[in-house]
């Protein structure tokens, strides 16, 4: 986790929320003929532009990687005869321009081509470990964000006393702690040494939801929050004690509102403007971030599939599992924008 | 070259019955009658570990194997990763089997196969054996069999073993017999039978079609890169056997996981434990480590018609420069057993006679002051291919270094790419194989993986491999088979240091087990996940 996005994320923040008047009203959204529509459109013309970028990136980068990927995929067990063969069948005498063109022309239409390595539709290869990575991500956003906006505000409100000082040191140890370490150490605690109460892997059989074996979800999904949570939290933190010394929240308080009309009314929708840009960045993180908790659980998502197509040089899965995560990002920035432009009317009239 | 023998058909009996004898030996494999129970009382005698002995029948055997991907793939007669191993030998079978003392024998889907002349091979097949589909095994299956391993679109492997087989020359003799006429005198047929990735397939096979074998297990269901479900095939022929309902292989990219697993009792067996968790599964009450004494080598490969080693002088100090015990010890965690640069340790004419190589220092220097590269740097060129290949380099470079030769270890991605066979030094790696079967896949000019450029051009090795293929006689075989270990033994290209063993692990709820010689994991995947049971 030394890597995490947090650092970028405040960055981002501090231009977008200068100071953060006071929210009265419920935000307009339902109003006729909203600017917000023209900046979501240019937006996502711009997130397609990134996509194309990413792609060629991906096509250039996977060239430059050692090895061919007929022999990659073969080994050493691959004859003059063999190799031939499979590189006639996968089109790798082509030019490489003809070879991206060929790969692009068929996204356009839906076709994401084939696996190199598996020789299938990489829909078909990818589809089920989507929904399964999806749904990790999904639980681990469902569990991991309500915490950590609540163990934020919480420790804001209790700052330097007990709660606030544990809360602090727990997420900077967890914060620091990479989710490998944890996942294992959870493995070791639960399923192996210590305990034998949860499964050590998570065995999705083929077809298999990731649903009907929530047991097995438990671990990974415990690593990935212990992984995500401390930075919300502190972001949160941070955000909500600007939020409490301001001018406003004194004035509410001045003005005799009750203290939980005043945290939930004025205090928390100013403060989670900052927490929905390091939210959206951990979401997206978590959908790449996967790939090691997939590794240490053996749960079959798409962290796998990219780990594996980058050793076969499997081009086509690579791109799509890349595409996809770049995707991710441009889309979490994009509803981190809105949210956060929808609960700062001042932005809003900006657009 | 080769001496011609008469026409008439060899017969070899014999009250005292020695691996060839057996294999060819048309009294010990007269009828399918007398061997059914023959096979039946050997599956449970073989037991090591587990209380009973008394094979149940029931349950799902969950394996976890490492090394696969999105390429596995299933094939009667071909593999990429370790996990298709797994599969092909629960879904295929061959002619001929190797037994856990890696001897040939003919407990396979042929009752016999017979040199009748050193040119010409007899296969009988044993009666009623039938295809998962019901289709009952017959002479077609075995022709289609070995001339798709020749068909180059196919790309298959097994075909490099076969040379001397003519695929547009196999003769149906009649339903459940067929005759190999070979290009020429081959003794090595027996052996490549009983390569277990010479599998035989049905008429019409092909790999994206029905995988439809004659194994103790119907493939259910196959996800590349995450598991395969197997289930019991009902009408297999060895009677009792299989004992598990179903068999589920589960690849497994990460080996720690996949200890994980046995420990939390998800799995019942898996392959390769690493090295440093040894311990941790022998500690464990439930689980065992099946640790056996495999034929696999990881050889230190010199170009012999490459600087600096054209001078046999250089190649000699090189091998002794090697410290095998201590590369044993830091390579292989002690699981393995000191080599002599010599391959194929279970052949009937392993050259286990002469002296082992030790390290000494005075003598390489000398030899290479003689040779005038004293002092020298070479290059060694290794990759993550198989475990060890990296470490071994390390610690031989490391050695070189009391011999005052620097070598500097380059691990290149790339290396089986365009530069493997190309190089002057390099480590490659190898499974179990005889002598033969090995010369022909690595050490003359038409092998496939001939990383030494063995042999000399003035050497008379050549023409002793040809002469000791076409020899029939055991004892003049195994006299030639020592001529040319002892021209590799002097002048070769190969630094041998170690033999590795398998270090595999399952639960004690497993019976069935032995240690086996043979080149596959787990006693060859537990003969095929049916010589085990759960107790």
């Amino acid at each position: 986790m030394a890597s995490g996005p947090s650092g970028s994320a405040s960055g981002t923040v501090s231009t977008l929320i200068p100071g953060g008047p006071p929210v009265t009203a419920s935000p307009g959204i339902v109003r006729v003929r909203n600017p917000i529509w023209g900046f979501i459109v240019r937006r996502l013309l711009l997130g397609a532009f990134v996509l194309l970028l990413v792609s060629v990136v991906i096509f250039v980068a996977t060239q430059a990687l050692p090895g061919d990927t007929a022999r990659a995929i073969l080994g050493r067990t691959a004859t003059p005869a063999s190799l031939a063969a499979l590189r006639e069948q996968l089109h790798l005498n082509r030019p490489l321009v003809v070879q991206y063109l060929l790969w692009a022309g068929g996204l356009l239409h839906g076709d994401a081509g084939n696996s190199m390595a598996a020789q299938e539709p990489v829909t078909k290869l990818i589809a089920d470990r989507i929904v399964n990575s999806g749904f990790l991500v999904l639980c681990s956003g469902l569990i991991s964000i309500p915490l950590s906006i609540l163990i934020g505000s919480y420790a804001a409100l209790k700052r330097d006393r007990a709660f606030d000082v544990a809360a602090s040191l727990t997420t900077l140890v967890f914060a620091a702690l990479p989710e490998f370490v944890v996942g294992v150490t959870l493995v070791v605690l639960f399923a192996t040494t210590v305990l034998h109460v949860l499964p050590a892997v998570s065995l999705i059989p083929p077809g298999g939801r990731p649903w009907e074996q929530p047991v097995a979800m438990i671990l990974p999904t415990l690593t990935l929050v212990l992984a995500v949570t401390p930075y919300v939290a502190r972001i949160m933190r941070a955000s909500m004690i600007e939020v409490l010394e301001s001018d406003y929240v004194e004035m509410a308080r001045l003005k005799g509102l009750s203290e939980w009309i005043v945290i939930q009314r004025h205090a928390l929708p100013n403060a989670l403007g900052p927490a929905f840009q390091v939210i959206a960045l951990n979401l997206a993180y978590l959908a790449g971030g996967v790939i090691v908790v997939e590794y240490v659980f053996n749960y079959a998502g798409i962290g796998g599939a990219l780990r594996d197509a980058v050793s076969n040089r499997d081009l086509p899965v690579i791109q799509a599992v890349a595409l996809l995560i770049a995707g991710l990002y441009v889309l979490l920035n994009l509803l981190a924008d809105i949210a956060t432009i929808l609960v700062t009317p001042r932005l809003r009239t900006r657009l | 070259m080769e001496k011609r023998w008469s026409r008439q058909p060899l017969v070899l009996q014999g009250p005292t019955l020695t691996r060839r004898e057996l294999l060819i030996g048309a009294g010990m494999v007269a009828g399918g009658l007398a061997l059914g129970p023959l096979i039946a009382a050997c599956g449970p005698s073989t037991t090591t570990g587990g209380t009973s002995t008394t094979p149940k029948k029931g349950g799902n055997f969950r394996l976890g194997v490492t090394g696969g991907g999105a390429k596995d793939m299933i094939d009667g007669q071909n593999i990429v990763t370790k996990p298709d191993q797994a599969r092909l030998v629960a879904t295929f079978e061959t002619l001929l089997v190797y037994d856990e003392g890696y001897n040939l024998t003919n407990d396979g889907l042929a009752e016999s196969v017979t040199q009748d002349a050193p040119d010409k091979w007899t296969i009988r097949l044993r009666q009623g054996i039938t295809f998962h589909d019901g289709k009952t095994l017959s002479s077609d299956d075995v022709i289609y069999s070995f001339q798709r391993l020749f068909d180059p679109k196919a790309g298959l492997f097994g075909a490099a073993g076969l040379g001397s087989v003519d695929p547009n020359n196999i003769t149906k003799m009649d339903a459940r017999t067929v005759r190999l006429n070979l290009k020429r005198a081959d003794s090595t047929i027996g052996d490549q039978l009983g390569q277990y990735y010479n599998g035989i397939v049905p008429v019409g096979y092909t790999r994206s079609g029905t995988q439809n074998g004659t194994g103790p297990y119907k493939v259910q269901s196959f996800n590349a890169g995450q598991q395969s479900v197997h289930v019991r095939n009902p009408n297999y022929w060895r009677s009792g056997q299989p004992y598990f309902d179903q068999v589920t292989i589960i690849d497994f990219p990460d080996p720690a996981a996949q200890v994980n697993a046995l420990l939390a009792g998800q799995l019942d067996a898996i392959t390769d434990i690493p090295f440093g968790q040894v311990d941790v599964v022998k500690g464990h009450s439930g689980l065992k480590v099946l640790e056996s004494p495999g034929g696999g080598w990881l050889p230190l490969c010199m170009a012999i018609d490459m600087d600096p080693f054209t001078d046999v002088r250089v190649r000699q100090a090189f091998r002794l420069m090697a410290n095998r015990e201590q590369i044993v010890t830091q390579v292989l965690s002690g699981h393995g057993r000191v080599a002599n640069d010599l391959y194929s340790p279970f052949d009937e004419g392993f050259a286990s006679d002469l002296p082992q190589r030790h390290q000494d220092f005075a003598q390489a220097k000398s030899l290479l002051k003689a040779a005038g590269k004293d002092g020298m740097t070479v290059d060694l060129h290794t990759t993550d291919g198989a475990a060890g290949m990296v470490d071994v380099a390390n610690v031989f470079a490391q050695q070189a270094k009391g011999a005052g030769v620097t070598v500097n270890v380059k691990n290149d991605p790339n290396y089986y790419g365009d530069q493997y066979l190309k190089l002057a030094f390099s480590v490659d790696f190898w499974g179990t194989r005889n002598y033969l079967p090995q010369v022909a896949n690595g050490s003359i000019p038409t092998a496939p993986y001939n990383e030494t450029h063995w042999p000399p051009a003035n050497s008379n090795y050549l023409s002793l491999y040809r002469q000791t293929l076409g020899e029939v006689d055991k004892t003049k075989r195994i006299a030639l088979k020592h001529q040319m270990q002892q021209l590799e033994y002097d002048q070769g290209g190969y630094i041998i240091p170690f033999f590795n063993d398998l270090v595999d692990a399952y639960s004690t709820k497993v019976s069935g087990f032995a240690v086996s010689k043979g080149t596959l994991n787990l006693d060859s995947f537990g003969h095929g996940f049916r010589t085990i049971w759960f107790s």
